[in-house]
């Protein structure tokens, strides 16, 4: 009977050794850029337009124009999304309509990004026209992040015990009563985790603002929706591949990933912060 | 109480109206993708423009895009060879007409040429001419190609991708879709045993102190911008390929899986974990009283327990792997053949749309093509995710 | 030689002292019931004795617990070996999603048991042993969760008898069943006791003084009182082991 105990220990040490390979390799790409990046940053990276073929100067211009895109994007799909995921939750809870909703939602959150930049062109950009232009990007960015957006509205409602809706209705309040001033400020931190989460991927997107709205090199700052922005990752992709000079521009680029990482980090930390908030603020109640 | 009663209706419906919205975009994907893309096949098959020239007494009336291109090329060089009959092609160009006629004979401005290009035409048995609509004579005395237009065999059975070759441009899918499986197929090989052994370490096997640090490193790394993973294959894992492997590039497949690979792990562990964490506690410990190992209850009950779980995650992460573009795109020098082996360049599909989109003319052959490739891109994704659907659906089987 | 022999056992979930200084000897081929209100730590004793509660973090025990004279928490044990030999049937039946026969060769096959004539005839065997032979032997590859709920807590039955092993707890086996399938594992019990020692958790008291030799009363972590089942029913020495069996709290 040792074989057996002898084939655990081989498996979980193999287990354990495959396991820690995976994370070494994660934490060597993080601390890879980390510590690539983090000498490029200065005050004038951040503030200044790129120069001299992008190889010098700042990503000020990607910087903000990222900045406009998560704003656009949100103002579209975080409405939509937790209407949305009232609806799947409160309202509809398992019909068909529902249920169809839910594949729907999910077969869209298999779409590859790649096909939203086509279908965000052909519709934003030529049918309705908006051009090559932050309204573009962020519809599509929206239409992008919106399954994301949808599920975790639904999960955080899912979480609130059925008793509390009963506890209202009995009381005579309507359903939407109940869920306006029970369900969804209990909701409410779950919701926020998640929306900032959804941020995350929207700022590091690439593929669907290639042909909605991202310039390769535009110092000047947008004055009106229609216009077209630099973005972070696009620009990060344009300095590592396709610059003038592909070997002086990749102090920028390690910058650039940098910063996007930066922006990753920052979103996560405040995730679990708000999260750890608000869950003593419960458990002080 | 009557308004009440109504408003109350009326954010109903509003709810209704937003919870139909990804519904609704899913089928407006299908309509514009597969509208543009259909437009691919009613796109000629010679250059916008252009129309090729026969003699009339040549029995071929039909050209495919790819037989064209050999033409051109001198790949084919007999007319038997495309069906016709034994006799030499001869190829001409609008440049090559000066090797038939001075050029007092087409016009100090060219106006000479429809005559000349249609008497040639007529005196030539053998002659393919690429001729430009404005040059073709009222009365031309041959047989024009200018209504043939592409073909579905000539896009879903094509073996080139060369979108702006002249005369007949090249959309054929198969080096795309063969880049593609290859560079997932590569990804899903590294990242499945990985993301398992990873998952089943976190489930069963780490204590809680290690999984309360790994768990939020692996979320965070499912954050990382796809940009940043191809960056980093970029600057490190190409050129290591190239040294270790002395290719004369590193951009290759190979870079792709492994980047893939990486990029599809975050979501093998968390779904697999996940779907293991749900055995029930009773079927653990009901194996455990039996004097069961607890690794013999990992493979004997955890595993096939959670086997829809797991499928679902090797599955997302096929997914993930043929969506990706951009890293892809950075890392596999997006060289349009079929490849050989994993470590030459390919190209995939959603890397060609993204390399290429920007400067496809919109409404071209070229564009439609891009779309026809969204759409195959599209379905293979549905597919993907209606097959996750049914996997979890499935209860265990007997 | 006692084939359980528990002496002055200690157990804390973290900080909650859940079992106190428990002292219980068991003699072959007994059936000993433990009676007593919920959460006094009647589970939490049967799963000392096969070392279930190893699984769960954070637990510690002090004293010690033989099972044939054999320390079983003493270092160098290997608990896969002592849960062969200490069997366990759980409250709600628990089949593998496997087939009936592959269910019961499970324990043999983890055992490193590859011998196909031995593992089939071991399975009719302890199939036969758990008086459920007649209903199944028709179907042994279907899949266990077609089973009744009682036809399943024997398949749990079987599976446990397949490994030989020298005790058998069970949690109260019969509570998630209906009277019938709970008379049949009843029954069983009577019969099994011919050839293993057996710990029955239980609430219900007719169940108890039915199937056991020996009764123990605990309450609140604590050993009440552990004597001859005739005498635990008839004749208590604690007033509190008489309230909880008639009924006046539980
Ligand atoms: N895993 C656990 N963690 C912490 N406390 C537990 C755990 N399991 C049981 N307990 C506590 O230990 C006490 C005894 O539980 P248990 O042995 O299951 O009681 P019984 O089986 O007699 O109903 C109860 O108070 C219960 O709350
Ligand atoms: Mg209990």
């Amino acid at each position: 009977m040792q074989s057996k105990r002898i084939s655990q220990a081989i498996a979980f040490t193999l287990f354990k050794l495959m396991s820690y390979a995976v994370i070494v390799i994660l934490v060597l790409i993080l601390g890879f850029i980390i510590s690539r990046g983090i000498g490029v940053i200065n005050w004038e990276f951040l503030t200044a337009a790129p120069e001299e073929g992008m190889t010098k100067g700042g990503i000020f211009p990607a910087i903000v124009g990222t900045f406009y895109l998560i704003i656009g994007s949100s103002l579209f799909s975080f409405p939509i999304g937790i209407m949305s995921g009232i609806y799947m939750n409160e309202y509809a809870t398992d019909n068909k309509l529902a249920s169809f909703i839910r594949i729907m939602t999910n077969n869209l959150s298999g779409v590859p990004s790649v096909v939203f930049g086509l279908f965000g062109m052909a519709l934003f950009v030529n049918t309705l026209g908006f051009g090559d232009s932050i309204l573009a990007g962020s519809l599509t960015l929206g239409l992008l992040s919106l399954p994301l957006v949808i599920r975790t509205t639904e999960e955080s409602l899912k979480a609130i015990d059925n008793s509390f809706r009963e506890g209202s209705l009995a009381l005579g309040a309507t359903k939407l009563q109940t869920i306006q001033k029970v369900v969804l400020p209990m909701a409410f931190p779950n919701i926020i985790t998640g929306l900032i989460l959804s941020i995350g991927r929207v700022s590091g997107e690439t593929a669907p603002i290639l042909f909605t709205v991202a310039a390769y090199f535009l110092p000047k700052l947008p004055n009106s929706i229609f216009d077209q922005v630099m973005a972070l990752p696009y620009h990060l992709y344009v300095i590592s591949t396709s610059g003038t000079d592909i070997e002086s521009s990749r102090a920028m680029a390690y910058g650039t990933a940098f910063v996007l990482i930066s922006i990753i980090l920052i979103i996560n930390i405040l995730a679990s912060v708000l999260r750890n908030y608000f869950a003593k603020k419960v458990k002080m109640n | 109480m009557q308004v009440k009663r109504f408003f109350e209706k009326l954010i109903e419906g509003f709810l209704l109206i937003s919870g139909s919205i990804t519904s609704i975009t899913i089928l407006l994907i299908v309509i514009f993708l597969f509208k543009e893309a259909s437009g691919l096949f009613t796109t000629p098959v010679v250059e916008e423009g252009y129309v090729l020239a026969f003699n009339k007494e040549n029995p071929i009336k039909h050209l495919n895009a790819y037989q064209i291109k050999q033409i051109f090329d001198s790949e084919i060089s007999n007319w038997n060879e495309v069906g016709g009959k034994d006799m030499p092609i001869e190829v001409v160009r609008l440049s090559d007409l000066t090797n038939y006629y001075t050029e007092e004979e087409l016009g100090a401005e060219f106006e000479h040429i429809p005559a000349k290009a249609s008497e040639l035409t007529a005196k030539t048995p053998g002659i393919v001419l690429f001729l430009p609509k404005q040059y073709v004579a009222k009365k031309f005395d041959g047989i024009l190609l200018d209504h043939e237009t592409i073909r579905p065999g000539d896009f879903f059975g094509g073996k080139e991708w060369y979108p702006t070759s002249t005369p007949s441009a090249q959309f054929g899918l198969l080096p795309l879709i063969l880049g593609t499986f290859w560079v997932s197929l590569g990804a899903i090989l590294l990242a499945l045993p990985f993301g398992l052994a990873v998952a089943v370490y976190l489930a069963e096997i780490a204590s809680m102190r290690v999984r309360n640090v790994l768990k939020p490193l692996i979320e965070l790394l499912a954050g990382i911008p796809s940009v940043v993973y191809g960056f980093f294959g970029l600057v490190v894992i190409v050129p290591f390929l190239q040294q270790t492997f002395g290719l004369p590039v590193g951009e290759t497949a190979l870079a792709g899986s492994i980047i893939l690979a990486i990029m599809a792990l975050p979501t093998i562990i968390t779904v697999a974990e996940d779907s293991m964490r749900t055995v029930p506690r009773a079927m653990k410990e009901a194996s455990l009283a039996l004097g069961a190992t607890h690794w013999q209850t990992i493979y004997k009950v955890i595993v096939p327990y959670a086997k829809s779980g797991i499928m679902s995650a090797a599955v997302l992460g096929i997914g993930r792997a043929i969506g990706e573009t951009m890293a892809v795109l950075m890392v596999t020098g997006n060289a349009a053949v079929i490849p050989h082996t994993l470590l030459e360049p390919v190209r995939t599909i959603p890397a060609t749309i993204a390399a290429e989109l920007g400067e496809a003319p919109v409404g071209s052959g070229h564009y439609q093509a891009l779309f026809a490739l969204g759409a195959i891109l599209f379905l293979i994704t549905m597919i993907i995710s209606i097959s996750v659907e049914l996997i979890s659906k499935k209860k265990y089987a007997k | 030689m006692l084939t359980i022999d528990a002496k002055n056992v200690d157990f804390y979930y973290s900080e909650f002292h859940a079992l106190k200084n428990i002292n219980l000897e068991v003699e072959k081929n007994k059936v000993v019931a433990l009676i007593g209100p919920s959460g006094c730590g009647k589970s939490t004793f049967l799963r000392l004795l096969n070392r279930m509660n190893d699984l769960i973090d954070g637990t510690r025990m002090t004293g010690s617990v033989l099972i044939e004279g054999k320390d079983i928490y003493a270092p160098g044990i290997r608990v896969d070996e002592l849960r062969k030999e200490v069997g366990m049937v759980f409250q709600k039946p628990n089949p593998f999603p496997k087939s009936i026969f592959e269910n019961v060769a499970y324990g043999l096959r983890v055992n490193g048991i590859s011998d196909k004539n031995f593992i089939e005839e071991r399975v009719v065997q302890s199939i036969k042993s758990a008086a459920l032979w007649d209903e199944v032997k028709d179907k042994l590859n279907k899949s266990a969760f077609a089973l009744s709920g009682g036809q399943q807590q024997r398949l749990c039955i079987a599976r446990t008898l397949a490994i030989s092993p020298k005790v058998v707890l069970m949690d109260e086996p019969a509570s998630a069943l209906d009277p019938i399938s709970t008379a049949k594992i009843e029954e069983l019990i009577y019969e099994l006791k011919k050839d293993y020692t057996i710990m029955i958790v239980t609430h219900n008291m007719q169940q108890a003084s039915r199937v056991s030799d020996k009764t123990a009363y605990f309450y609140l972590g604590e050993m009440i009182e552990y004597d001859d089942t005739i005498k635990i029913f008839t004749n208590p020495k604690e007033l509190s082991t008489q309230n909880y069996i008639t009924g006046r709290f539980g």
